[in-house]
């Protein structure tokens, strides 16, 4: 280690430059909900606009759809993105299937989008193979999937791009555990599904909760997604925030700010929490294998 | 290796960053003083932007080709054309409102309807300009409502025409028989082919429009033309529409739960077999579409007995247009009955010039238009076009819709 | 073994259900016609991929000024990475958990707050509808992976280089340049792509920040999906995927032969 002043403060500056526009927009947002926008002649500070969005049924049910499809996208994908790795990693995968599982990483969520209605609309491919393999008589028949206020559209694009994800987030660290603790494991005479419970699963988790976070605060903050997948009423929470951003009455702003508001809010309280949860959680699991 | 890969790192950063260069800026002049010869002057070897819906390529393309090579060529002006959903142009007008921009990145806008009323009244737009277009009066005719009023909003100049749209529905003949000429032929029809008819999700303007046409048979249209815009005033007059609207849910796709965001998404669920029905804005759809290859040769269209909606769409200047001067010179170009006839000839949309302001040549070429097929005939449409209601009553109808149709129905 | 299979099967489902969507696709780029309930279309035609290559959609000029943008933030933002995972890796100082907050902080405040909130701060500076205000925002939304990946690389490296460069009489520029920097390439590289791939999906950030006078591949393609053109989307969404993979071919090959001339000059 060095222990020169000077030098570090240089390097950091170009990251301070990063956190200050980060900052700065935050603020922004956050004093523009709280009613501060000099530009209408707005200066007193208020938590009325908070007070009213919480009264907008709109925003509650926003709210709720957000919540559900970043919880449900960030489990599904980290249990299913965790089998993946898994796989991956005991099958020894070559990197024929190791740039297959990174394609999806690559691919935006707009064009996501766009896969996801060619192949699970009412008419997409998946229907139509299920009509040609007689499993049903009509399109009308095929589970609606897009467009509807469950978001299940929304949530199977999210799984589409981030198993994938989880999986190569974690890969690493579930190869390196996989090849050392496990084998010792095994040479102790754990059955492989123990040893995976047991050894590999805890000491992936690190990593595998990571990505679950990312993606949860992705999916609870993303446009694309159920902008181009989702129902009529309700809105997902960002949606309904850029609509209501976008309303010509200039004096909705504040409410779309407090909305805005909120999504950030509640992503930081999330990442407190696994901050504060998840890693006792992890030490506790790790502590025992 | 490594150095090359160092070095050539170093210099696609600097490339990268040279990219960031802005174009340059027009010659200033008084606009309030200034003569057409002094902007057109002006205006030459600046850059326009047009920002508006991007969605159509066929439209892309006539703007890109067809008007940017006009313009280059008697004007020497780059015509540069965003597309972005109108309510993102408001929006980044708002908050360029609100930082107090003196020169933003918009010129021309193409608008209409209660979002031309809503930015207007924000002052979003400049003007009066179109007095100031020698095409206004030399082609189009200034006393006609649509030349004066907007949505049944007065223009004062904030505008000028750009093409004419009108609401029309069509079906394929081969897998419908049935050509609906009622809002209860209509009910009828959906409950005959249940689960394949439906409209776009307001406030799409395709849907917006539908409901209103139905509003307008249902409730009578002369009633809105000066009504007062309060929610309850409205919806007291719009309850028979509201009454039918529920009633037709249950027979619509997905039972009326949800529909599609768009009009074009109408389309391709149409396209596709999905739907029976589809409804469009713009009166030769159909035409297009079979020209495409994506409708069937079979595919026709119809209108409503009672009449269907018909608007004009405009062009705007943004308040903070880096380029007024040039923005006029092209929303001059775009009323010459050259661009007009072409936007006919390859869109397809009703002209704005006026008839008899034309030459006897120039109404020969746009008699000799050929619309294709499965389309209304110009008089036919003409015969059926009824005027839009006052733009700020189209927000509250389309509030009321998510509420009281799609809304209580979910619940 | 039962499970072996398990777990292939999990494999080939995996890349069948990741390969169909992108087959699908390739075949709406030449579908004219594709009515219910047909597997195949009923009609295909050359209409979307003569509109792109003969059109006016100008998609070489697309493609290019969104790669050179791209690449504009992966290089900033690689370089931001190198110089944080220095200045922590290497260098003795107080506040390290605070710079490790401040280098994740940006995976905490979602694209659309950031975008909203950024936009009048960008507008008063005067970089609203410019390319800077947008290599601002991307950077700032690729940053903390570069970080993550540098600090990786950097900590494994350790400064051993630089000191043995140092006692054979090299400057300390000379010292990182020649020594730290070539080892350093592996992780530039995938740091490269990193910051390239999270640019290049922007959309909600670069329609607000830049205003629509900003043209990236993302922003054409959207209103064809709206739309539902979805020939026209198609060949924009492959253009757009072929691309992007392109990009990180060329550079995934580059870190091939980096790591193989790497390992024969250390031999």
């Amino acid at each position: 280690m060095r222990n020169s002043k000077l030098t570090p403060v240089i390097l950091l500056l170009p990251l301070m430059a990063v956190t200050l526009t980060v900052i700065i927009a935050c603020v922004n947002v956050l004093l523009q909900s709280l009613g501060y926008v000099p530009a209408f002649g707005l200066t007193k500070i208020t938590l009325g606009y908070y007070r009213e969005v919480f009264k907008r049924p709109e925003f509650l049910s926003a709210l709720w759809v957000s919540l559900r499809i970043a919880f449900v996208s960030a489990l599904l994908a980290a249990a299913l993105g965790t089998l993946l790795c898994a796989a991956l990693v005991k099958r020894r995968a070559g990197s024929g299937m190791l740039y297959t599982v990174r394609f999806p990483i690559l691919v935006p969520h707009t064009v996501v989008a766009l896969f996801i209605m060619t192949l699970l609309g009412q008419t997409g491919i998946v229907a139509r193979a299920a009509y040609g393999l007689g499993l049903m008589a009509d399109c009308s028949q095929f589970p609606q999937l897009l467009f509807t206020p469950d978001y299940g559209g929304a949530i199977a694009g999210y799984l589409w791009k981030e198993i994938p994800f989880v999986a190569y987030y974690t890969l690493a660290l579930m190869a390196s555990v996989s090849d050392t603790l496990g084998e010792a494991a095994e040479n102790l005479g754990a059955s492989p599904l123990r040893r995976f419970f047991s050894v590999t699963l805890p000491m992936s988790l690190p990593a595998v909760s990571k990505a679950a976070l990312i993606i949860f605060i992705y999916a609870f903050g993303g446009y694309e997604l159920p902008a181009l997948l989702g129902s009529t009423l309700p809105k997902a929470l960002p949606v309904q925030a850029y609509i209501t951003y976008c309303s010509p009455d200039l004096l909705q702003r504040p409410l779309a700010m407090a909305m805005f508001g909120v999504i950030l809010m509640l992503s930081v309280l999330m990442a407190a929490l696994y901050s504060l949860g998840i890693r006792r959680l992890i030490k506790r699991l790790g502590g025992e294998a | 290796m490594k150095k090359l890969l160092t070095g050539l790192l170093m210099l696609i950063m600097a490339l990268s960053l040279c990219a960031c260069a802005k174009p340059a800026e027009p010659a200033a002049i008084d606009l309030e003083s200034a003569g057409w010869d002094a902007i057109v002057e002006a205006a030459k070897g600046s850059t326009v932007t047009f920002y508006g819906w991007g969605g159509d390529e066929n439209r892309n393309n006539w703007l890109n080709t067809t008007v940017a090579d006009y313009l280059k060529k008697n004007h020497d002006i780059t015509l540069q054309v965003v597309g972005m959903n109108i309510d993102d142009i408001l929006a980044k007008l708002s908050g360029e409102k609100q930082a107090d921009t003196q020169s933003g990145s918009i010129d021309i806008i193409w608008i209409n309807g209660e979002n031309f009323y809503s930015a207007k009244e924000n002052g979003l737009l400049w003007g009066p300009f179109t007095d100031k277009l020698p095409n206004m009066a030399a082609y189009i005719d200034t006393q006609d409502p649509e030349t004066l009023k907007d949505f049944c909003m007065p223009i004062e100049g904030f505008e000028a025409p750009y093409g004419k749209a009108q609401m029309v529905l069509y079906n394929d003949s081969a897998v419908t028989p049935e050509a609906p000429a009622s809002a209860e032929e209509f009910l009828e029809y959906c409950k005959k082919y249940k689960g394949k008819v439906t409209y776009p999700a307001l406030p799409d303007f395709t849907g917006s429009a539908f409901v209103r046409n139905l509003i307008y048979e249902l409730c009578g249209w002369e009633q809105f033309q000066d009504m007062a815009a309060d929610r309850d005033t409205v919806k007291a007059a719009i309850e028979p529409a509201l009454t039918y609207l529920r009633e037709l849910n249950p027979y619509l796709w997905n039972e009326g739960r949800t529909f599609p965001e768009s009009s074009t998404a109408v389309d391709a669920m149409f396209a596709d077999g999905e739907l029976v029905c589809s409804m469009s804005y713009s009166p030769f759809a159909a035409a297009t579409g079979i020209d495409k290859g994506t409708y069937t040769e079979t595919t026709r269209t119809f209108v409503f007995d009672k009449g269907t909606i018909g608007n004009t769409n405009y062009m705007a200047i943004a308040f903070d247009s880096p380029n007024k001067a040039g923005a006029m010179v092209v929303i001059n170009a775009m009323l010459s009955p050259d661009l007009q006839l072409t936007q006919y000839s390859e869109l397809r949309t009703l002209p704005v010039v006026a008839a008899d302001k034309l030459s006897d040549k120039e109404r020969a070429a746009f008699d000799a238009v050929d619309l294709g097929k499965g389309v209304l005939s110009q008089a036919e449409l003409l015969a059926h076009r009824l005027p839009e209601m006052p733009a700020n009553l189209v927000p509250i109808i389309e509030d009321i819709w998510l509420t009281d149709v799609v809304s209580q129905y979910n619940n | 073994m039962k499970r072996g299979r398990l777990l292939k099967s999990v494999l080939w489902l995996t890349a069948a259900c990741i390969m169909l969507p992108a087959i699908v696709l390739l075949i709406w780029c030449f579908a004219a016609r594709w009515p219910w309930p047909g597997i195949l279309p009923e009609s295909l035609s050359l209409r979307t991929v003569k509109e792109l290559i003969f059109g006016s959609a100008k998609l070489p000029e697309l493609l290019l000024s969104s790669i050179s943008l791209s690449f504009a933030v992966a290089a900033i933002s690689t370089t931001i990475g190198i110089a944080t995972a220095r200045a922590t890796e290497l260098y003795e100082f107080r506040g390290k958990g605070l710079i490790r907050f401040f280098s994740l902080l940006p995976l905490l405040v979602p694209g659309t707050v950031l975008a909203i909130g950024a936009q009048i701060m960008l507008l008063k500076v005067g970089l609203g509808d410019s390319i800077a205000g947008i290599i601002l925002i991307h950077t700032v939304a690729s940053v903390p992976y570069c970080i993550t990946i540098m600090t990786d690389v950097t900590a494994a490296l350790g400064d051993k280089f630089e000191e043995q460069a140092a006692t054979l009489g090299a400057g300390p520029f000379r010292a990182f340049f020649e020594v730290t920097l070539p080892n350093l390439m592996p992780g530039i590289m995938s740091s490269f792509s990193m910051g390239f791939i999270i640019s290049y999906s922007q959309y909600f950030t670069t329609l607000i920040i830049g205003g629509g006078r900003i043209n990236t591949i993302s922003l054409v393609l959207v209103p064809y999906i709206q739309g539902g053109d979805r020939s026209l989307a198609s060949v924009y969404a492959m253009a757009f995927t072929l691309s992007a993979l392109g990009v990180f071919a060329i550079l995934e090959l580059l870190i091939y032969n980096v790591n193989k001339g790497g390992k024969g000059a250390d031999a």
